[in-house]
């Protein structure tokens, strides 16, 4: 196990596109939507996290691109099964060296970005929270569709997962909401860090199943 | 046990051939009760009080969205039977349904929104029952762009069957997860489903039209089964007979 | 139960003012249903044609 976490982690640090991409991508998609619209600060604080969702649900699709995509094409992946025989550990040790290394900075910059537009500073570690568990629902998923899609194209992993990504994004909205009205934030981060361990416990499953079904 | 009774019955060829046989029965009780409930509820069943004459997209609307969430759960079902005892049949009913599942949530989701313009004044909310609808359109589709995009077919079969068994579990966590955001934040807004009871002269040409329809679209699944079955199996001996 | 709830055809082509909601969506949804079934009908005849051709002695 701890092989695989060690691999992966010197697999994504060497591909700087795939780490430092989202990251800038996420700054600018923030930076970019005060600019489109004219609006002053008293509204944007109103609406500036259902930004922050969507460029969060952005980013992490285009951070899990070609997940599994150079392991194929390289025969790293079908070497593997051969030893082996099953993706559920080096699938879990990738999403999870995958959201250390991007989904949690991402996470950061988004609250960064929140507490510059008028959230209290008190609440910044909350939304730190929040923004990094559901990263880490998003990855599997999208890990999922990437699982499918394996060599064709992002496009076609978002197009068949992207609906299923749709409750988290309700999930995250509602757990937003009650950090801004100080209401029932503990039982809906609870609630998120359960499904997260459930999710990234079962994902990994499904995900070999793909794969599998790709090698064979 | 199972699965040697499931194979047995299971053969695209007995499937063809057992279907060409009832599909004249089943288009014509499908298309008599379909013109019989809408010609009812179009023109005999009585005015609504509350939404005047526009209550009768409802023969259309519900039936068409009833049959938008079975024939995902029957894609689901067949996915399960391809995934567990790797039956081909399953995989060709499955993709053979998705493009009727996809025409059929459309119809639901476009005669919802124009039933709408009238009676809420506006032709879209989000409501859970209309975004779960939406939804459900995208993974028709999704799941069609998926099985076309390789050119292996076995290989699509299979990753299609993983991708509808995943959507089924998601089919109620997003009509939940809707319901529990919306209700918590605005009031109840309009519930689709109106008046908790109907009356007999609007139910009977409903029922009426919910049967017809579920045989019509039945049907219609026969023949684009059997056409995607003749394509798949063409280097097969008993479909040069057939033909 | 089985009166006709209008008096003439301007009646019911009309429906109060509703008639063009209801109108369009039944003849579209009628429409997209009577394609599919031409489309199938057609793909059927299509792969007949094609498998014919392809075991036809040359």
């Amino acid at each position: 196990m701890f092989r695989f976490l060690k691999i992966e982690s010197f697999k994504l640090f060497y591909k700087l596109k795939s780490w430092l991409g989202p990251m800038l991508i996420m700054i600018l998609v923030l930076t970019a939507f005060p600019l489109s619209i004219d609006i002053s600060q008293f509204d944007l604080e109103k609406f500036y996290f259902s930004i922050i969702v969507v460029s969060l649900l952005m980013t992490s699709f285009l951070a899990t691109e070609g997940m599994f995509e150079e392991d194929f094409e390289d025969g790293s992946l079908e070497q593997e099964f051969l030893v082996e025989q099953d993706f559920y550990k080096i699938v879990l040790s990738k999403i999870f060296v995958y959201v250390c290394f991007i989904g949690v900075p991402i996470a950061f910059i988004g609250a960064i970005f929140s507490f510059a537009n008028g959230v209290a500073i008190g609440s910044f570690m909350n939304v730190f929270f929040l923004l990094s568990l559901s990263n880490l629902l998003l990855f599997n998923l999208f890990a999922f569709g990437n699982a499918l899609s394996i060599n064709k194209g992002a496009m076609l992993g978002v197009i068949t997962t992207l609906p299923l990504a749709l409750p988290v994004i309700i999930l995250l909205g509602t757990a937003i909401r009650s950090i801004q009205y100080e209401d029932g934030f503990l039982e809906i981060s609870s609630l998120m860090i359960g499904v997260g361990f459930l999710i990234s416990a079962i994902m990994p499953l499904i995900i070999s199943t793909a794969l599998k079904t790709h090698i064979d | 046990m199972i699965s040697a009774f499931i194979h047995k019955f299971s053969s695209p060829k007995s499937f063809v051939k057992i279907t060409k046989t009832l599909y004249p029965f089943l288009i014509f009780i499908g298309l008599s009760m379909l013109i019989v409930g809408w010609v009812w509820g179009l023109l005999f069943a009585p005015q609504d009080a509350v939404q005047g004459n526009s209550y009768r997209i409802i023969f259309l609307h519900v039936p068409a969205v009833i049959y938008a969430e079975l024939i995902y759960f029957f894609m689901a079902l067949c996915a399960l039977m391809h995934l567990v005892w790797r039956v081909k049949l399953a995989a060709y009913l499955i993709k053979s349904a998705a493009p009727i599942g996809a025409m059929i949530t459309f119809i639901g989701l476009f005669s919802g929104s124009v039933w709408g313009i009238p009676t809420w004044g506006t032709w879209w909310q989000w409501d859970a029952r209309i975004t779960s609808t939406l939804i459900l359109f995208i993974m028709y589709l999704g799941i069609l762009t998926l099985h076309g995009s390789f050119s292996n077919l076995e290989k699509s079969d299979r990753l299609m069957s993983i991708l509808v068994v995943i959507g089924v579990v998601n089919i109620p966590i997003i009509k939940k997860s809707v319901d529990w955001w919306s209700t918590l934040h605005q009031p109840a807004s309009i519930s689709v489903s109106g008046g908790s009871s109907i009356d007999p002269s609007m139910l009977y040409p409903l029922l009426i039209s919910i049967i017809g329809l579920g045989f019509t679209l039945i049907s219609l699944g026969i023949l684009s089964s059997r056409s995607y079955i003749l394509g798949r199996e063409k280097n097969k001996k008993w479909v040069s007979e057939y033909v | 139960m089985f009166d006709l709830a209008f008096n003439n055809l301007n009646e019911i082509l009309a429906m109060d003012g509703h008639g063009v909601y209801v109108w369009s969506v039944y003849s579209i949804a009628i429409s997209i249903i009577v394609a599919s079934f031409l489309i199938a009908k057609n793909k059927i005849k299509g792969v007949k044609r094609k498998i014919k051709i392809k075991n036809a002695p040359s």
